[in-house]
């Protein structure tokens, strides 16, 4: 969605929220050392992962081994895909662009599709039918949260998107998010990820194992871990507000979860400073503290908080959370009015 | 005749760094690269955002607010989300002072 020139992104400027301009200068250094030392770890934790798959092949257990596996692939490729659409993981561009791809891959997703909507949502941060990257409608009932963290809503999108795209059948909001001269691009790239698609099932007709049980099966196990991640970025927060503070949340983790999400509990200091790098993050909340909400508790008390809130409101029950950060409008009893739409 | 206008001191800007300049209502960039000097609009082409708190890298500057990328030499744009190329004037430096050709 391309802007008019008096609109302000969400960011932020829009927000109220300032910051030393040398120290941001400072803080968002480009370097490829921490990216390529990140890349170097998850593989390494892949590597076990696929060798406890391995040896749990022909036994029950290797349904907890692929679940594992499919954890460590699917969050990290995730963090990845969206780091490097911002251009921020690695200094060295060629070595960003095949990240992007590599694990834009895994997410399923063409990568100048990742890359462009997710520009349109730093733009319109959260803003009802205007951010190309609303997963679900709002106030969140319970039918919605199922729908989401099964997985079955993203990939229902991202199937019919890649098949779109490839036909040349573009939405909308494909040409609105999209420069035109860019559109073909974009149907290139994604009849090279369906025919590489294609080559694995062919594989797996055919009889070999490896793409089911490394990739396949582990991707759609490991896609609820990465979705509880992405969910609790916005749900409950305000719709349409210029404030990244009302529309955003940053959350607790642990050594683990920092890790395989790549700092990005720190969303709310990222979307008001997307050229910080991932590994930059900590920092930049430290120099911001003072200007910041709070973050919500952990990442599982979080999640825990929302599906309570999002059972009590199909209940018709009383949503106010007991820690994590709601818009107003969220806590309520009874019917809720809808906000926003999902746009994907 | 060049119109050759007076912008800055050359120590004004840091080195892989730019400012923004605002001229007879407009905003130009001044980048100090390690190439030298240049100077473009200053404001990005995708959405028309301000280029000051962008990323010099080499003779790249990045747009803070999507991560659109601009050889400053040429203007080229380089990669998504910005496809138009940055208009460019020419920059001589003299007497410890920036001036650009404005047209
Ligand atoms: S405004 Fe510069 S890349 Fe979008």
């Amino acid at each position: 969605m391309n802007a008019p020139e008096t609109y302000a992104a969400t960011n932020a400027a829009s927000t109220g929220v300032s910051i030393d301009r040398k120290r941001l200068k400072a803080l968002a250094r480009r370097t490829d050392r921490p990216g390529l030392v990140f890349i170097a770890k998850w593989l390494a934790a892949l590597a076990c992962s696929s060798f406890a798959i391995w040896l749990a092949l022909g036994s029950w257990w290797v349904w907890p081994a692929m679940l594992a596996h499919g954890v460590i692939l699917c969050v990290p490729a995730y963090a990845l895909s969206h780091e490097t659409a911002h251009g921020t993981a690695f200094k060295t561009r060629w070595l960003n662009e095949a990240v992007l791809w590599a694990t834009s891959f895994i997410y399923i997703e063409e990568p100048l599709h990742r890359r462009y909507t997710h520009t349109n949502h730093h733009t319109f941060t959260w803003h009802a039918g205007k951010d190309s990257q609303m997963p679900f409608a709002t106030p969140m009932d319970f039918r919605g949260w199922l729908q989401e963290v099964s997985g079955f809503g993203l990939a229902r999108f991202h199937i019919a998107a890649m098949l779109r795209l490839a036909a040349a059948r573009y939405t909308p909001m494909m040409r609105e998010v999209v420069p035109e001269s860019e559109l073909p691009k974009l149907t290139r790239n994604a009849r090279l990820f369906l025919a590489l698609y294609a080559l694995l099932a062919g594989l797996i007709v055919w009889g070999v194992g490896w793409p089911l049980w490394f990739l396949v099966l582990p991707r759609v196990l490991g896609a609820p871990a990465m979705l509880l991640f992405t969910l609790i970025q916005h749900v409950e927060m305000q719709e349409n507000s210029p404030s990244i503070l009302e529309s955003t949340r940053s959350f607790g983790t642990s050594r683990t979860g920092r890790f395989l999400y790549m700092n990005m509990n720190h969303h709310i200091e990222h979307h008001l400073y997307p050229q910080v790098p991932f590994f930059a993050l900590p920092e930049l909340h430290e120099e911001l503290r003072d200007q910041l909400p709070k973050p919500d508790p952990g990442f599982w008390r979080t999640n825990l908080e929302v599906l309570s809130v999002v059972l009590r409101r199909s209940l018709g029950r009383h949503t106010k959370a007991r820690s994590i950060r709601q818009a107003p409008h969220m806590i309520g009893q009874g019917r809720f009015e809808r906000i926003a739409e999902r746009t994907m | 005749m060049t119109n050759w206008v007076r912008a800055c001191a050359t120590d004004a800007i840091d080195a892989e760094d730019l400012i923004m300049w605002e001229h007879d209502g407009r905003s130009f960039a001044i980048y100090n690269t390690d190439q030298g000097f240049f100077a473009t609009d200053g404001l990005c082409t995708h959405q028309h955002y301000p280029l000051e708190d962008g990323i010099v890298i080499g003779t790249v500057i990045e747009c803070p607010l999507h991560g659109g990328r601009f050889e400053v030499t040429t203007g080229e744009a380089l990669s998504a989300p910005v496809c138009e190329d940055l208009k460019t004037y020419p920059v001589k430096i003299e007497g410890g002072s920036v001036y650009l050709a404005i047209d």
